[in-house]
C-alpha cells in the first residue's frame, strides 16, 4: 500500500518445532492505531521483534518507512530504525538513573543533543506526567509511572511509528486509564502505532484496525466494527418480565419470567416487544465483542491460556 | 564514538550509584592495602627512627669488649643480638640482620689505650643498606670513644694501666735511652692530666660524636667483611629488600581487589541489561551491537585504571614512591586491557545476574588466592608460586610492582604487560563474539 508505514509479508519464525509466527502479513497504514490482538504465544510479541530487526525472520520480509522516504526498509539499518520507537513488554529503562537521566541517555543514543534533547526530554516528561518527579530515581515509581515512562522513552526522538508491545501488562486500573489517555493524545495528533496486546477491550477501545492471531496465524484483520459484525454473532439479550399480555409471542427460551433471545438489532426487538404491552422488570443486551469474535473464530476464549 | 561514550558514561554512572559495588572497588582495596601493609610492615618501619639490627660477635670475651658490647645494646638505635661468627654472617647475608660487628681477641688489651695499636673490629654490613653503614660506623667509634673515656677517668683502672706501662718501659731493654725519656715524658704527662680530671671532677663522658681520630690517635681499625652475594634477589627475602615502603607490596596487591570488583560488576552490568529489559532497547536503538559491547569495555576500562589511579595516589600519600611513572602508566593500561577482556569473557558465564555474579566471582577468587592478591606470592610454597603464572593476577601485580618498586627494565615489563595485553585482545575477541552471536 502506498501510505503504508510499516508492511510484513509471509513471515515466518520458528523456535525449534514451535512455529512462533506461520505465514503472517499486514501493513500498518500512516496515522493509524493497529492493534495486534491475541492470547500469550499467539506470536505478538515475536512478530514485533522481527519489525524491529531483534529478530531474523526464517522467510518472508519486514519494510519500515514512511512514504516520503521511499528507500526505507531494513530494520537493522541505523537510519531505519530512527524512524520505529518501541515501548517493550518488559520494562526497558534504567531503574538506578531518574526519569531525566533515563530520557537524556536514550536521546543522546539516538543522536540528540543540546537544546534539542532538552526540549525533547521536558516534552516527553510533561507527556509522561512525570514532571514533578523528573529527577526522582526509577526505583521509586510506582508500576503505572514505570510503564508510561518506558512509553516516554519511545517517543523521544520522534519516531514515524510507535510500536507498544501490552502496555498495560501488570498496571493497575487508574494507571492503565492513563496510558488509555496518554495512546488517545497520540492517535488524535496523527501517531502510527502498532498496539499488541491481549485484552480485547483495549483493542476495542483504542485501535482503528486490529489483526487477530493464534498460534502465529492471522486468523482475521479489519477495523473492528467489520469483524463484530463479521464474527461476533448476534446480541444476547436477557430480561426478566414483570407482565406479558396474552398473545405476544417471546423470542428465545423462557424459564419462568426470565427470558433470553439473541438479536442482530436488539434494541429494536425490545422496543417491538415494549410496544405490543411486555413490561421488562431487568433488562440485559451484551453487544458482541472481540471476545466473541475470537471466540468465533478458534472456538475457545481469548483468555483460555 | 559518541555513543560509545555516552554508553561508558551511563555504565560508570550505574556502577558507581551500586553503595556496596562502589565499596568492593574502592573501600574493600584500601581496607586490604592499609591492612596488609601494616601487617607486613617493612623498611619504611626499620628506616631512620627505627633500631639497627646487629649481630655481635664478642671473640675476646674480655671485660673491656664486654662493656662495649653492653654500650652498643644500651644505644637507642641499635637492636643487638650477640652471636656466633658463622650464625652472625649467615643472617646478615639473608638480610635478616642489617650488620655483623666483631670484636677479635685480644680487643679488650687495646681497645680505648692511646698507646697501643688500635684494636681491630670487623664490621660486615649488608650491601643494600649502605646509608645506615656510615651510621653504625659511627656507633662503633662513639663505643670505642666511650671505652677510652671510661680507662681515662678511672683511676685505679688508668693508674694501674699506667704503672704497668712504666715496669714494661723499664723492663724492655731494646728501647733506646731517648726513647726511653720520651716515653717516661709522656706518661708523666698522663698521669698530671689524669690527676687534673680527677681534680676537676669533670664527667667522665666523652662526646658521643667524637672524631674517629682523636689528637691523632685511632681509636679502632675497621675491617670490612663481605657479605654479599648470597640473597637471591627473586627470593622472599632478595624481593623485601628491594622495598622502599611497606605499601610497595600491599598496594599493588590490595588495588587488584577493585579491578575484580569492576570486572564483576561490569559482567553482571551486560547480564543485568539482558534480564531488565534494556540490552533491548540498547540493540533497537541506530547503534551497533559493537558499539554497545565497546562501551561496556570501555566503562571497565576506564574504571580499571580509576581504581589503580586512585590506590597509587592513596599509596603515594602515605608513603609510597613508584620508581617509574611512565612504567607504571603503562602497566596501568595493561591492567585495564587485560581485565576488561576478562570481563568480557565472564558476562558470558551465565544469563542472569546471580549465575554471572556466582561464577564470576568464584573465577577471581582463585585468580585472586593463586596470583597473589591475598597472600604475596614471594610468601608462597613453591609449587604454588609456579601454579601462579596462571593466574592474570600475578602479572597485573608483577606490572605494577615492577614500575614501583622492582625497578623493572623496559624489557623486564615486556613480559608481564605482554601477558596481560594478549589476555585482553583474547578475552575481548571471544566475549565480543560470543555476545554478537547472541
Amino acid at each position: 500500500m502506498a501510505d503504508s508505514l510499516a508492511t510484513i509479508s509471509s513471515l515466518r519464525k520458528s523456535f525449534g518445532d514451535l512455529k512462533a509466527v506461520d505465514d503472517l502479513s499486514f501493513s500498518i497504514r500512516q496515522g493509524e492505531t493497529f492493534g495486534l490482538l491475541g492470547p500469550n504465544g499467539a506470536g505478538k510479541t515475536t512478530t514485533i521483534s522481527m519489525l524491529v530487526g531483534l529478530l531474523k525472520p526464517d522467510s518472508g520480509t519486514v519494510s519500515i518507512g514512511s512514504p516520503e522516504c521511499s528507500n526505507a526498509s531494513d530494520p537493522t539499518l541505523p537510519r531505519v530504525r530512527k524512524l520505529v520507537g518501541v515501548a517493550p513488554q518488559t520494562l526497558s529503562i534504567y531503574e538506578a538513573m531518574s526519569a531525566k537521566e533515563n530520557l537524556e541517555f536514550f536521546g543522546q543514543l539516538y543522536g540528540i543533543s543540546g537544546t534539542k534533547l532538552r526540549e525533547r526530554v521536558a516534552w516527553c516528561l510533561d507527556f509522561a506526567q512525570l514532571a514533578d518527579r523528573a529527577k526522582s530515581r526509577v526505583s521509586t515509581f510506582s508500576g503505572g509511572m514505570k510503564r508510561r515512562l518506558n512509553i516516554a522513552v519511545a517517543l523521544l526522538h520522534e519516531p514515524a511509528v510507535l510500536l507498544l508491545d501490552e502496555p498495560t501488562v501488570g498496571v493497575d486500573p487508574q494507571s492503565r486509564n492513563h496510558i488509555f489517555e496518554c495512546i488517545q493524545t497520540l492517535r488524535e495528533q496523527g501517531m502510527t502505532i502498532l498496539y499488541t496486546t491481549h485484552y480485547m477491550e483495549e483493542a476495542q477501545r483504542l485501535c482503528d484496525r486490529v489483526a487477530i492471531v493464534d498460534h502465529g496465524k492471522l486468523l482475521a484483520l479489519d477495523t473492528v466494527d467489520h469483524l463484530l459484525r463479521q464474527y461476533g454473532g448476534a446480541s444476547v439479550v436477557t430480561a426478566d418480565l414483570e407482565t406479558t399480555p396474552n398473545g405476544v409471542e417471546i423470542p428465545g427460551t423462557r424459564t419462568g419470567n426470565t427470558i433470553r433471545f439473541e438479536a442482530q438489532h436488539p434494541l429494536e426487538e425490545v422496543a417491538r416487544l415494549s410496544g405490543k404491552g411486555v413490561a421488562f422488570q431487568t433488562l440485559n443486551i451484551a453487544q458482541p465483542n472481540l471476545e466473541s469474535v475470537f471466540l468465533t473464530l478458534t472456538g475457545r476464549k481469548l483468555r483460555d491460556e | 564514538m559518541n555513543q560509545v561514550l555516552v554508553m561508558a558514561i551511563k555504565d560508570l554512572r550505574l556502577l558507581f550509584r551500586d553503595k556496596l559495588g562502589a565499596f568492593f572497588i574502592i573501600g574493600f582495596p584500601i581496607l586490604m592495602g592499609l591492612f596488609f601493609g601494616m601487617v607486613m610492615g617493612g623498611p619504611s618501619s626499620a628506616g631512620a627512627q627505627s633500631k639497627i639490627k646487629i649481630a655481635m660477635v664478642d671473640l675476646d670475651q674480655s671485660e673491656v669488649s664486654g662493656e662495649f658490647v653492653r654500650f652498643m645494646a644500651a644505644h637507642e638505635s641499635i637492636a643487638l643480638a650477640e652471636s656466633d661468627y658463622d650464625a652472625a654472617r649467615e643472617s646478615v647475608r639473608k638480610g635478616q640482620r642489617m650488620a655483623m660487628v666483631v670484636l677479635e681477641k685480644g680487643f679488650g688489651e687495646t681497645a680505648g689505650v692511646f698507646w697501643n695499636q688500635p684494636p681491630t673490629i670487623q664490621v660486615g654490613v649488608d650491601p643494600s643498606r649502605a646509608a645506615e653503614a656510615a651510621m653504625l660506623q659511627g656507633m662503633v667509634m662513639e663505643g670505642i670513644g666511650q671505652l677510652a673515656g671510661q680507662r681515662m677517668t678511672d683511676m685505679s683502672s688508668m693508674s694501674d694501666t699506667l704503672a704497668s706501662a712504666r715496669d714494661d718501659l723499664a723492663a724492655d731493654e731494646t728501647i733506646s735511652p731517648g726513647n726511653r725519656l720520651l716515653f717516661n715524658t709522656f706518661l708523666g704527662s698522663l698521669e698530671n692530666m689524669q690527676k687534673s680530671i680527677d681534680a676537676l671532677q669533670t664527667d667522665s663522658s666523652v662526646s658521643s660524636a667524637g672524631p674517629v681520630n682523636a689528637g691523632g690517635f685511632e681509636f679502632a681499625k675497621i675491617e670490612s667483611i663481605d657479605v654479599s652475594r648470597k640473597i637471591d634477589p627473586k627470593s622472599q627475602a632478595g624481593q623485601m629488600r628491594q622495598l622502599k615502603s611497606k605499601w610497595d607490596i600491599s598496594f599493588p596487591q590490595a588495588m587488584m581487589w577493585g579491578v575484580l570488583a569492576c570486572v564483576a560488576g561490569f559482567a553482571i552490568s551486560i547480564a543485568r541489561e539482558r534480564t531488565q529489559g534494556t540490552m533491548m532497547r540498547l540493540q533497537i536503538a541506530p547503534i551497533t551491537r559493537s558499539q554497545i559491547l565497546m562501551g561496556k569495555a570501555l566503562a571497565c576500562f576506564l574504571s580499571v585504571i580509576l581504581v589503580v589511579a586512585f590506590m597509587i595516589g592513596l599509596g603515594m600519600f602515605l608513603g609510597m614512591r613508584p620508581g617509574n611513572y611512565w612504567m607504571l602508566a603503562i602497566a596501568a593500561l595493561c591492567v585495564a586491557t587485560c581485565f576488561t577482556g576478562i570481563m568480557m569473557i565472564m558476562s558470558n558465564l551465565g544469563k542472569t545476574e546471580q549465575s554471572v555474579n556466582g561464577a564470576g566471582w568464584a573465577i577471581s577468587m582463585v585468580m585472586a588466592m593463586i596470583g597473589g592478591a591475598m597472600i604475596p606470592v614471594m610468601f608462597m610454597p613453591q609449587f604454588m608460586q609456579k601454579l601462579s603464572y596462571l593466574s592474570p593476577i600475578k602479572w597485573a601485580i608483577l606490572a605494577v610492582e615492577g614500575a614501583v618498586w622492582r625497578e623493572f627494565s623496559v624489557a623486564e615489563m615486556m613480559l608481564p604487560c605482554g601477558i596481560l595485553l594478549v589476555t585482553g585482545l583474547v578475552g575481548m575477541a571471544v566475549g565480543t563474539a560470543i555476545l554478537t552471536r547472541e
